[in-house]
Order: C-alpha cells, then sequence, then structure tokens
C-alpha cells in the first residue's frame, strides 16, 4: 500500500502501545489544565467585576495578555524561560511521562485556558440577575457570601457548556505541547509517521482519536446539563 | 412622638445619578415609628422605589441620612449588613434563589449568619410556611411555583430573619390578578400583627385600608405625608389631586 495513502494503518500493529499512550498523556494533560484553570479563573472573573479599579486594571491585563499571544509562544516562554530557573528532576510516572516536561506543559496550558474561562465565567456572573445579589444582600449576606452562596452557584450553571467546550478545546490545543517533545498523541502520530515514512495513516488515525475522545465528552456534558435544569427559572 | 419610637429616621436624602443630571430624590425627610405600615404611592419615576430601596442601602445616598434606630446607615463606617438583617425585604419580582428549595431559600441567611441553629431555622422555617398553607411546598423549587406562592415565600423568607421592619417594593406588580389577594391578605396579617412596615404600592384600596400613613411622592419629593382618610379624601397637593382622579 502506498505510503502516501490516508487509509494506510500498517503501523498499526508495530506501533498502536504509542497512540494509547499518546491518548493518556494528552487526558491528564489537558484534564489537569482546565482543573488547575478553574479556581484561578474564577478569581478572576471576580477581580474583574471588583470595584477597585487597580484589581481590575490587573485581572483585565493578565486576561488580555493570554489571549493575545499565541498558547505556542507562551508554552515556550514557560517551558525555557521560567522552567529554566525552576528545573525539576526527571522523573517518569505511568513509565512514559516525565514530570520535568508535563509539569511546564500543564502550567503554560492551565495559565493559558484560566484568561479564557475568567471570561467564561464573567459572562455567567452578568448573566445572573442583579435581584439575587439585591436578595441576598437585604437578609444581611455580605457581597463575597451573596457572591458564593447565590451568584456563583446560578453563574456556574449558566457556563457549564461553555466550560465543557473549553475542555474539548484543551484536548485539541494541547496537541501544541508535541512541538516541545511531550509524548502526547500528537507527537505519537508525528513520530510514527516519521519512523515508518507513511506519510498521512498516522495523522488520519490521531484525528479519529480526538474526535472519539471529544464528541462524546460534549454528549455526555449536554446530558448533565440537563438533568441539572431542574431547579432553574425565576 | 418621642424619638425612641422612631424607628426610621430619613434627612434630607438626595440621591443623584450621572453625576448630578438626573435626580432621583431631591431632599426627602420622613420618621416612621414603631407599628407604623406607611404606605408610599405616586406616579412611576417619581422615586418611590429608590426611596424605599435607600431605607436599607441597596441604593447609597448621594447625600442626606437614614438612621435606623439612631444610627446613620449611610455612614460608610457603619457595618451594613448587621443592619440589613433587621430590615426585611420584598421584591417586585420575588428574587426567590432558583437553585435553591423553599426550605434552603428560607434558611439560608439565618443559619449562615449563625442567628440559628439549622433546626431553629428548619422549625421556623416550616411553622411560617404551615402558617400560610405552604408546607407541602417546602421541598420544591421556585420554578414549581405560582406567582403568588412565590411571593409569600420571599416574605416568608424575610420574616424569618425576625426583621423589625418590613420594606416590600411594589409586592403585587408582577402578579397575576387572580394572585393578588393572597399576598396582600398576608400583608394585611403581618400589619394586624402590628409589624411595621413601609410599602411601595399601586393599589389604592389597599394603601387606604392597611396604611396607617400614607406618603405621596412625584418628582423625587415627599409632596404630602397623611393617614388614609385624609390624605385620599382630602387631598391638598395639586400633582396629588391630579394622580388620584387618574387612578381612581
Amino acid at each position: 500500500m502506498s505510503t502516501t495513502s490516508f487509509f494506510n494503518f500498517t503501523f498499526l500493529p508495530k506501533y498502536w502501545t504509542m497512540f494509547v499512550q499518546g491518548i493518556e498523556y494528552t487526558l491528564l494533560l489537558s484534564v489537569c489544565a482546565v482543573l488547575l484553570a478553574i479556581i484561578p479563573a474564577m478569581l478572576l472573573a471576580i477581580l474583574r467585576l471588583s470595584k477597585n479599579k487597580v484589581v481590575r486594571f490587573l485581572s483585565g491585563l493578565y486576561i488580555d495578555v493570554f489571549r493575545a499571544t499565541p498558547l505556542l509562544v507562551q508554552l515556550s516562554l514557560i517551558y525555557f524561560g521560567l522552567f529554566n530557573f525552576f528545573r525539576l528532576p526527571t522523573v517518569y510516572i505511568f513509565g512514559f511521562i516525565n514530570i520535568a516536561m508535563f509539569v511546564p506543559g500543564v502550567v503554560a496550558l492551565s495559565l493559558n485556558s484560566a484568561a479564557y474561562v475568567a471570561e467564561i465565567f464573567r459572562a455567567g456572573i452578568l448573566a445572573v440577575d442583579a435581584g439575587q445579589t439585591e436578595a441576598a444582600r437585604s437578609l444581611g449576606l455580605s457581597s463575597s457570601a451573596a457572591m458564593f452562596m447565590v451568584v456563583l452557584p446560578q453563574a456556574v450553571k449558566n457556563v457549564l457548556p461553555a466550560l465543557a467546550n473549553e475542555l474539548i478545546t484543551m484536548v485539541k490545543e494541547s496537541s501544541i505541547c508535541s512541538m516541545l517533545g511531550m509524548m502526547e498523541l500528537m507527537w505519537a502520530a508525528k513520530t510514527v509517521a516519521a519512523t515508518t515514512y507513511i506519510t498521512l495513516g498516522p495523522y488520519v488515525v490521531a484525528a479519529m482519536i480526538y474526535f472519539c475522545i471529544n464528541y462524546p465528552a460534549s454528549k455526555i456534558i449536554e446530558a448533565i446539563e440537563r438533568r441539572m435544569r431542574r431547579g432553574d427559572q425565576r | 412622638m418621642g424619638t425612641k419610637d422612631k424607628l426610621i429616621s430619613v434627612v434630607d436624602l438626595v440621591k443623584e445619578y450621572n453625576g448630578g443630571t438626573v435626580k432621583a430624590l431631591d431632599h426627602c425627610s420622613l420618621d416612621i415609628s414603631k407599628g407604623e405600615v406607611v404606605a408610599i404611592i405616586g406616579p412611576s419615576g417619581s422615586g418611590k422605589s429608590t426611596f424605599l430601596r435607600s431605607l436599607n442601602l441597596l441604593e447609597t445616598p448621594t447625600s442626606g441620612a437614614v438612621y435606623f434606630e439612631g444610627i446613620n446607615l449611610a455612614d460608610k463606617k457603619v457595618d451594613i449588613n448587621l443592619h440589613r438583617r433587621r430590615m426585611g425585604m420584598v421584591f417586585q419580582h420575588f428574587n426567590l434563589f432558583p437553585h435553591k428549595t423553599v426550605m434552603e431559600n428560607i434558611m439560608m441567611a439565618p443559619v449562615h449568619l449563625k442567628l440559628m441553629t439549622k433546626e431553629e431555622a428548619e422549625k421556623k422555617a416550616v411553622e411560617l410556611l404551615e402558617r400560610i398553607g405552604l408546607a407541602d411546598k417546602k421541598n420544591e423549587y421556585p420554578n414549581r411555583l405560582s406567582g403568588g406562592q412565590k411571593q409569600r415565600i420571599a416574605i416568608v423568607r424575610a420574616l424569618a430573619m425576625e426583621p423589625d421592619v418590613m420594606l416590600f417594593d411594589e409586592p403585587t406588580s408582577a402578579l397575576d390578578p387572580e394572585m393578588v389577594g393572597e399576598v396582600l391578605d398576608m400583608i394585611r396579617d403581618l400589619a394586624k400583627a402590628g409589624m411595621t412596615m413601609v410599602i411601595v404600592t399601586h393599589e389604592m384600596g389597599f394603601a387606604r385600608e392597611v396604611a396607617s400613613r400614607v406618603v405621596f411622592m412625584a418628582d423625587g419629593n415627599i409632596r404630602e405625608d397623611a393617614p388614609p382618610q385624609e390624605l385620599f379624601g382630602n387631598p391638598k397637593d395639586e400633582r396629588l389631586k391630579d394622580f388620584l382622579a387618574k387612578v381612581l
């Protein structure tokens, strides 16, 4: 079979384990990145809506810088710059994930994701009726108690679909980490293609795997969202 | 009237928007004593809601003072949260928390603010719900209730804090006509029980029947302040005469 055929999968019997490891690496990378981004993103969103001008400016600056520069640039600066000062030991988890590479990758992805998720949370908070805050404040709750007990729970519910999309985006975006040699799914495809000279098949396999992760994930989150609708609407 | 039973005293209250271009309240003063039921009426845009919302500082006054039991709430050094918990507020659009059940709506503030234990708050909530015949709804979410039920539960939520005064911001304006009665009945019962209340309303018949005093506002001013028989029977202010001719 031609090495340039889309459907040349003859490499699979020998190299399939690389793809499996790639999936594990990709999932671990993106899930860690998004989970670590959620709390900073919430804080950024709350600060962005603060009455204090300085706080609002700083939060806005962070969000703008991370949204207006390419992820690959951020990743390179963090990997070659920041983690050049804080050298991590070469320790392998699960036998193939090198901490010295994985941690900078997660840090870069979550710093980037925090900026986007912050904007998602901000929109979600603004979408909650102002009357909710007023009702909470009129009962004597502090502004932070009103935020955390009344507004945020509703905001989080509002933004669940957008958050799910962010996770899906992250699964795809994390492929950029292959540029620095992190052994995730895209790296596996690239390496197999280079080793076997089969130029397209490995990428087709990678594309199919990405689809098989992201499509069901979006469906599952849709279902969860529907179940959470119970108490909605005023 | 001695200062001792003066519960709320508003002095020279001014509220401006957009750097003074819009004057919502123009030097308003009003005293409210314990046990009084004050109805505030007036055309829309007259500042009556702004006035009511200034009483618990949901609107920050531009100048002037709001004394609640002798303490000026407009003073920035005052911890407004400590005083708000003793001023119940009921909104036009209910503002129940949609992500919480009826019980959670009622119990949240007293428990969080450590005014009651969870058990005490639960007992109080059930007792209040039983009194209005909605105890069977205690585990429902607000979206499963009618407008009238929502508003009565919003009143219960405020009452659970055992407030010294209740503020009502057009409590029946967002209700279907057939549900207005049940909410007014509940407010009437509160009046009979001696609760101090300030009610912004468009229900003239209700104001006349329940209020001990009626305040007429127009253009951010308090134009007339009198017992209902006098205000409705013998209005002095021209704007009030005009207003009453239109609504009665």
